[in-house]
């Protein structure tokens, strides 16, 4: 008898912890993430402005940094994301919505969001994915004007220039005793002559070490492949780093 | 049928398998204390008191990779496998076969160490999950599968004794204790063997370099077809404990056998066919899919409430015996402090904690729910909830438990170690309250923060999940200090004077309620029922990603953004 009761009981319980949970799904109108068997992986982020309000976004995340880096869009923005990785695996969370998904390497991920409120929306990396992974991040400026750039953040106080080094994991990849790596060495890089990809040459100053922080792309050294994200470093930790590899002769 | 109560309190154990016990209670605890530390250095990373990549030469994930592989997968290991050798050979009274023990021994000890060198090299550091196209060192893979495979050789050898107890006892039902062991290592095969078709032919012929590339989508899908039954299989041992011991130590009787068989069996059945449901916010699996595995989950939650109200009764049973009465004041009368009863506290804190982990983890669970928390800070708040809680407290409480009775010593400073698992669970209860909060906000889990979202000076700093990882970093203190506590009390009984000669000597409770059942006292019906489950739930799935052609990953390690070559 007991095991009747027990059976009836569970039976009870399941459906209606399955209703409630049907009843959840459509009351909230909490996009799930689909199953996109038709879309092949894409590696350029881009946003589609299809009609007014309405976009189609390609997402991609890398180590360790988003494609695009800033998206701009009006107060009541429906955006359709599609969402795929260049590399590891990915959780891409943007903070405040309920768009939080995976980045699986060779698939695509999909969800449907709508940015109701004007605000700068914070988008982290929620999946380990590297030494790096603190740092990646990007951003969704929800505001009237779309096109307005968002303010660059107040300068911070310096740091000693190794520690800097270090918490952006630079050293992951620049060794500072002439090691090889996946970046060129900091060790006599001040004041060196440096030959780039397309062959022309600079001498490296202050001013090219901050444009390399800055814009890693612009200038790639001879051998070595365009990889390095572009990363948010605070102008006064840039002068920190510039000012420790002036002394790593 | 009735159940077979034991006659005797203690037995004497061959000095064989007493040593067999003991290393494998020894060995994972002294790992404890570097997966323990590592714990600390998470919160003081991640609240910005170290606000740095590394601590004395470790990376935070490096750190982080150590933390959950000692504490998640070598330490409760090494300790279902100890405490079966234990329980079998207690409540069977039969001899096991030495032989085979040891060799189980020396395969899990050899695997620890395999996976240890890599990782405290830096070469595996990649979080307990391993998560292809991240690489680790070969060797760490090797190690895993050695451990995995020295725990299946452990429980084979007690299959002789059961087979030859239930010979000579017809028409008894088997221990409850011993099928509550038996349940978790049947799981465990069940569970370890798409986990090991995921490492050995897909990440080890790829981290030596044999193929150049891995389908991570498959990969991830085997890794969670083990991952949710792996939490059971961590749980289960503590519900014997439950079961078995609680009753006994809080002075009373268990209140019904059939309920603790039913919450075995249906554990069995239902904690391995829910794997999708870590994967809700994936692409390559339909959302169907992911609904049946969700209506399946909900099916996990029966069994532990049926613990809670099992349990509940039996506490209530004892507490009026020890003279409790009132419709809600016999509360007053249990040993919560009682330092002869103090396996009681490590038990009964334990349960507190189960609560608060069983409810979170409905709601990770419900499908639309886990767009909020999915890989937020909520999610290691509840886990430890439960691995850090319930299962964590009966795994050292037992270890201690058995410490002292195969070496004939005395515990030391009980009324410390009364304390112990309060104090944990006080500090376990503060900590999960700011990741929880912090969670619902959006922080992620596995993540350095204190170099950018808890970093004042960093263009990324996030003051609401800065106040979260104060309120935590204090609860991941006291947590600290409660394992400091419990290893001097843990070492300091190893190496103490020896009182009596060892033996064997486990409490076990008697029952209020011995109801016959025929359908709860053979393994095989829900053995049937555990394969045409999988087979429900993963058949599906499984060819929906034969269908994709996933482009394959080459190697990524942690430091690099570019693909290794593959030689």
């Amino acid at each position: 008898m007991i095991e009747k009761r027990v059976a009836i009981a569970a039976v009870i319980f399941v459906l209606a912890l399955t209703g409630v949970i049907a009843l959840a799904v459509r009351t909230t109108g909490i996009g799930l993430p689909t199953c996109l068997t038709d879309v092949r992986p894409f590696s350029q982020g881009k946003v589609i402005e299809q009609a007014p309000k309405r976009y189609e976004i390609h997402y991609v995340a890398r180590m360790w940094k988003f494609d695009p880096p800033e998206i701009s869009l009006v107060p009541g923005s429906v955006a359709d994301i599609y969402l795929s990785t260049a590399d590891v695996t990915h959780g891409v969370d943007i903070i405040g919505t309920n768009f939080n998904l995976m980045a699986v390497p060779g698939a695509v991920n999909y969800a449907r969001v709508k940015f109701e409120h004007p605000g700068d929306y914070l988008v982290v990396c929620n999946e380990y994915c590297g030494l790096n992974h603190q740092n990646m991040a990007g951003v969704i400026h929800v505001t009237e004007k779309a096109a307005a750039p968002p303010p660059p953040p107040a300068a911070p106080a310096a740091g000693a220039g190794k520690a800097v080094l270090e918490q952006y994991a630079c050293t992951a990849c620049h060794s500072v005793d002439g090691s090889a790596g996946t970046g060129p060495t900091f060790k006599g890089l001040f004041g060196s002559k440096r030959v780039f990809a397309d062959g022309t040459t600079t001498i490296a100053d202050e001013e090219y070490i901050e444009r390399s922080i800055e814009k890693p792309s612009a200038n790639v050294v001879k051998g070595f492949d365009n990889v390095m994200p572009e990363m948010p470093v605070p102008p006064a930790d840039i002068h920190a780093i510039v000012q420790y590899i002036e002394t790593l002769k | 049928m009735r159940s077979a109560v034991p006659t005797y309190t203690r037995i004497e154990v061959e000095p064989g398998l007493r040593q067999i016990i003991l290393i494998e209670i020894v060995f994972p605890m002294v790992l404890l204390l570097l997966g323990i530390s590592t714990g600390l250095l998470q919160v003081l990373f991640r609240s910005g008191v170290i606000r740095a990549p590394s601590f004395l030469g470790m990376n935070y994930y490096q750190g982080l990779t150590l933390h959950g592989v000692i504490n998640a997968i070598v330490f409760t290991t090494f300790f279902a496998v100890a405490f079966g050798h234990a329980v079998v050979r207690f409540f069977l009274n039969k001899p096991l076969p030495l032989g085979v023990q040891w060799l189980s021994l020396i395969l899990m000890v050899g695997g620890t160490l395999a996976a240890a060198i890599p990782m405290l090299a830096g070469k595996a550091t990649v979080l307990y999950t391993f998560y292809p196209p991240l690489r680790a060192h070969p060797a760490f893979y090797f190690g895993l599968v050695a451990v995995v495979i020295g725990s299946w050789i452990g429980f084979f050898g007690w299959i002789p004794a059961y087979r030859s107890w239930h010979r000579e006892n017809p028409g008894v039902k088997t221990p409850l204790g011993v099928l509550g062991i038996f349940a978790t290592f049947i799981l465990w095969i069940i569970a370890t063997i798409p986990v090991a078709i995921e490492i050995v032919f897909l990440l080890i012929p790829w981290s030596l370099g044999w193929v150049k590339t891995v389908n991570v989508p498959l990969a991830r899908m085997l890794f969670w077809f083990f991952g949710h039954p792996l939490v059971y299989f961590w749980l289960m041992p503590a519900l014997v404990m439950y079961y078995v011991m609680l009753p006994k130590v809080a002075g009373g009787k268990l209140y019904s056998d059939f309920a603790g068989r039913f919450a075995f069996l249906w554990l069995l059945v239902f904690s391995a066919p829910v794997g999708l449901h870590h994967q809700f916010m994936e692409p390559g699996i339909s959302s169907s899919w992911k609904f049946v595995q969700t209506v399946f989950t909900m099916l996990v939650a029966v069994p532990s409430l049926v613990t809670a109200f099992t349990i509940t009764a039996s506490m209530e049973h004892a507490a009026r015996q020890r003279g409790g009465h009132g419709l809600f004041g016999w509360w007053t009368k249990l040993p919560y402090v009682d330092r002869d009863r103090w396996l009681f506290a490590y038990l009964f804190a334990g349960l507190i904690s189960f609560f608060v982990g069983g409810i979170t983890g409905i709601i990770n669970a419900s499908y639309s729910m886990d767009a909020v928390v999915h890989n937020t800070a909520w999610l290691p708040a509840h886990f430890h909830q439960m691995v850090a809680g319930p299962v964590f407290l009966a795994f050292i409480g037992g270890s201690l438990l058995l410490v002292s009775t195969l070496t004939g010593k005395e515990i030391v400073m009980k009324g410390l170690n009364v304390w112990v698992p309060w104090i944990w669970t006080f500090g376990i209860l503060i900590f999960s309250l700011g990741l929880f909060v912090g969670g619902l906000s959006g922080e992620p889990r596995r993540t350095n923060m204190g170099l950018t979202y808890t970093n004042p000076a960093s263009p990324l700093y996030q003051p609401t999940w800065q106040f979260a990882r104060i309120v935590g970093t204090i609860g991941g203190v006291i947590m600290f200090l409660a394992a400091v506590l419990f290893f001097i009390i843990f070492f300091g009984t190893l190496f103490s004077k020896k009182r009596t000669a060892g033996a064997l000597e486990l409490p076990y409770s008697e029952l209020v309620h011995d109801e016959d059942v025929p359908a709860v006292q053979s393994f095989r019906p829900w053995l049937v029922g555990a394969v045409i489950l999988l087979a429900v739930a993963y058949t599906g799935p499984f060819i929906e990603l034969a269908q994709q052609h996933f482009p394959g990953s080459p190697p990524y390690i942690p430091s690099s953004p570019l693909a290794q070559p593959n030689k």
